[in-house]
């Protein structure tokens, strides 16, 4: 392979005709001789190879023109990646790169893992949904006519958020309930959404961990413990008003069916997406720096930004618990069956669906995460440039 | 503003009490003219969080804006700040610029201090941190990471970033003139105690500040390693819990300060962790290496390079293994924290029980301060759970009284 000049300028080089949107990769830069005499701005500082390879990657998912998509470059370019992993990693070259006896080692940008692609995408993300202007979703208010008896809706939180904002139904505090809906789940989808839920609402924990860590313990998380939250509404309601609404088929078409309600979608989208697992993952990763970047109320103001913008439609496959936690999923599920048939409510379906389907993917797919995460950068990157 | 003295690491070289030696004595050293910036014993811990973006179990959230808060005070203070943390090792070339821009104005002198102990004695120590820190990876899992020219995942690179002396050095004193990159050897074992102490006394500017009072605090919290065995039980407690069984403050208490510090530590007879052959030749070379690296940058040390270069390996020195250890010493050990979780437990019963005996106290007394018209409301809300009419007469009242304090 022919070099075509010094380390400095060919990275020089090659980091300009990325930041104005090119797409060629570091080996086809350096083969084609491109850049040779660059000259190269004194005290300029190589980007790492995992920041210019996301900058490269960003620019063949982008519609952004210039100077926008330089802007975003820049800001991609500018920024260490968060959290642990391989501080700064010079371009690859035959020889040592001056200077860099030690750190990390040199890397070919296009084989940098995944992982470190993420944790520059995420830091990017963290930065973006802090940057845009923030719309503030509110959730819907009860109209001085509605002051009647209202229904809530419970179980899966991301499926009963999607049922609630269907069937125009409102949370809060004020109004009477008059009955209860307990949506009847697989318990490793049940469990699955639990943990999206609590992404979405800031946490940073992954999915391997939020199972291992509840299947060490007594209890359930308080969303996933149906029993405990069926038990709580037949404390206000009733046994009898409270309803256990199990279906393979539409949800809200289930639960409408049993109330006699009709679908009367509320303008606001639900309150929590259904996002796959590496939207969710990802989302874990940016509160991850949101969490030490800024305090709870602005790290929540910055998730209204860029939840939406992880949300695609029709995402691949769900989660389920990984195979060594299957038995204790099994055990969990039966246990929960069990205790909802013995609470004398109104069974509507089939309590057995409950057992866990252990259908889907036991954790994110890297590959796919990226992809989620450089759309996700493309589209708020957009708004942030006013692009 | 005055000079700035950071002092970046490395971990397991005496950050730690150096750090206590300057937290304890903050205020006699502020009236000498030398700020050591913090409220908390943790506060550079939390801004170094915060500059690096770190999640550390939940305590990065105490972290929202520490280090500007931390660079607001060192860039105010007339005279001499010094700025401590291990962590702060690991900086990328980016953080470090952002650091030095929000400490120091054009007119101050930064000095970057690093203290460093001979890799044979580091990387047992770096894995028994990661144990302390609820990681299970085997020994030889570890080794094999860290060896890797890779240096692919966390670990591997978390290790590199804390216990690469010249990247350090370079990352951190790249802009600097060498003669303000200061480089603390730690002494071999033997050493006078001291010795370690007066070198960062020299470079952290604190001659003749302090007195032998001041350290000897500092010196009874020193945290003594653990023997092989001991980790190895350690590591089997983490595969134990780790599964939801203790989790954040809990494990940090029980397993890392009771059993870890406060228990195994004082097992001082137990073998010793120390490095398998191919390792340690590894090691040798590499620390040649660095060695002459950083002779050739002309930093300032304290100390003496050749104390970087590892000790010949002593014939009794024999590897014991912490994959595959002494069972009957495991055992012990574990024997030993049993009598130390039992007696944690009597002392926390017995807290318990005069707590509750206060709690019974002070509702008793509260009881009688409140009266008989509280009782006679106490009675009506539990009355008005069942009777309609009870319950209409408690609206009435709350909506009167809502109508008093809003007009009052």
């Amino acid at each position: 392979m022919s070099l075509p000049a010094g380390y400095e300028q060919a990275a020089w080089s090659w980091t300009e005709h990325l930041r104005h949107g090119g797409t060629r990769t570091w080996t086809d830069w350096l083969s084609s001789g491109c850049g040779a005499d660059a000259v190269v701005p004194g005290g300029w500082p190589v980007p790492g190879a995992a920041q210019l390879e996301v900058v490269r990657r960003l620019a063949t998912v982008s519609s952004l023109g210039e100077p926008a998509f330089t802007r975003l470059a820049d800001l991609v370019l500018g920024r260490s990646a968060p959290g642990r992993g391989l501080a700064h990693q010079p371009l690859s070259w035959p020889d040592p790169p001056p200077g860099r006896r030690f750190g990390a080692p040199p890397a070919d940008p296009s084989d940098v893992p995944g992982e470190e692609l993420l944790r520059v995408a995420a830091g990017t993300l963290a930065e973006l949904a802090l940057g845009v202007p923030a719309t503030r979703e509110r959730p819907p208010r009860r109209g001085l006519l509605s002051r009647g008896a209202r229904v809530e809706v419970v179980g899966a939180p991301v499926t009963a958020a999607a049922v609630r904002q269907r069937l125009g139904l409102t949370t809060g505090s004020t109004g009477r309930v008059s009955d209860v809906v307990v949506l009847v789940q697989p318990f490793d989808r049940l469990l699955a959404e639990v943990w999206s839920a609590r992404v979405q609402r800031g946490a940073p924990v992954r999915w391997r961990g939020f199972v291992r860590r509840w299947s060490g313990r007594p209890g359930l998380p308080p969303a996933a413990d149906l029993p405990g939250l069926a038990r709580q509404a037949a404390d206000r309601v009733g046994a009898e008003r409270v309803h256990l609404v199990g279906t393979d088929g539409d949800p809200t078409a289930a639960v409408a069916d049993v109330l006699g309600l009709r679908a009367r979608p509320g303008e606001a989208p639900p309150r929590l997406r259904d996002l796959g697992p590496e939207a969710v993952d990802l989302c874990r990763r940016v509160n991850a720096v949101l969490a030490v970047r800024v305090d709870r109320q602005r790290h929540r103001t910055a998730l209204a930004g860029l939840v939406p913008a992880l949300a695609s439609p029709g995402h691949g496959d769900g989660l389920t618990v990984p195979r060594r936690r299957r038995r204790w999923a099994l055990t969990r599920a039966e246990g929960l069956a069990e205790d909802l048939r013995s609470g004398g409510y109104r069974v509507h379906g089939d309590l057995g669906r409950l057992v866990p389907a252990f259908a889907g993917v036991t954790g994110p797919d890297r590959g796919e995460e990226l992809a989620v995460a450089l759309s996700a950068c493309a589209r708020l990157g957009e708004e942030w440039t006013g692009g | 503003m005055g000079d700035v003295v950071l002092h970046v690491g490395a971990p397991k070289t005496g950050t730690s009490f150096v750090q206590d030696v300057l937290w304890r004595n903050r205020e006699s050293l502020a009236e000498q003219g030398v700020l050591y910036p913090a409220d908390r014993f943790d506060e550079h811990f939390l801004a170094s969080l915060d500059l690096l973006e770190l999640s550390w179990g939940g305590l990065e959230k105490q972290a929202v804006g520490a280090w500007d808060r931390l660079a607001a005070r060192v860039r105010d203070w007339p005279g001499t700040a010094i700025v401590s943390h291990e962590i702060l090792a690991t900086a990328s070339r980016q953080q470090v610029r952002r650091a030095l821009d929000s400490l120091a104005g054009p007119d101050a002198e930064v000095h970057v201090v690093l203290s460093a102990r001979d890799l044979v004695r580091q990387i047992p120590a770096e894995w028994q941190e990661n144990v302390k820190h609820r990681r299970t990876v085997a020994y030889r899992d570890f080794l094999d990471k860290i060896t890797d020219p890779a240096r692919s995942g966390a670990l591997a690179s978390w290790f590199w970033g804390v216990q690469e002396i010249p990247d350090i050095l370079a990352r951190w004193g790249g802009g600097l003139p060498p003669e303000r990159v200061h480089l603390v050897t730690v002494p071999k074992p033997g050493a006078p105690r001291d010795l370690l102490w007066q070198r960062f006394e020299r470079v952290l500017g604190l001659e003749g500040m302090l007195d032998e009072s001041a350290l000897t605090d500092a010196r009874r919290r020193a945290n003594p390693s653990l023997g092989a065995n001991e980790t190895a039980l350690i590591r089997r407690v983490n595969e134990r819990v780790n599964d939801g069984v203790l989790v954040g403050d809990d494990y940090r208490r029980l397993v890392r300060e009771l059993l870890a510090h406060r228990t195994l530590s004082q097992r001082r007879r137990s073998a010793r962790l120390g490095l398998p052959d191919d390792v340690r030749a590894w090691a040798v070379e590499l620390s040649e290496a660095w060695i002459d690296e950083l002779g050739e940058q002309g930093y300032d040390v304290a100390g003496d390079l050749e104390e970087l270069r590892p000790d010949q390996l002593g014939t009794e020195a024999l590897f014991v293994d912490p994959d595959h250890p002494d069972e009957d010493a495991v055992a012990d050990a574990a024997l030993d924290s049993i009598v130390a979780l039992l007696s944690e437990v009597a002392t926390l019963q017995e807290t318990e029980r005069r707590l509750g005996q206060e709690l019974a106290d002070t509702r008793a007394e509260l009881e009688r301060a409140r009266g008989l018209w509280f009782r006679i409301r106490r009675r009506l809300v539990r009355a008005a759970d069942e009777n309609v009419l009870a319950a209409a007469g408690l609206a009435a009242y709350r909506r009167l009284r809502g109508l008093i304090s809003r007009s009052a």
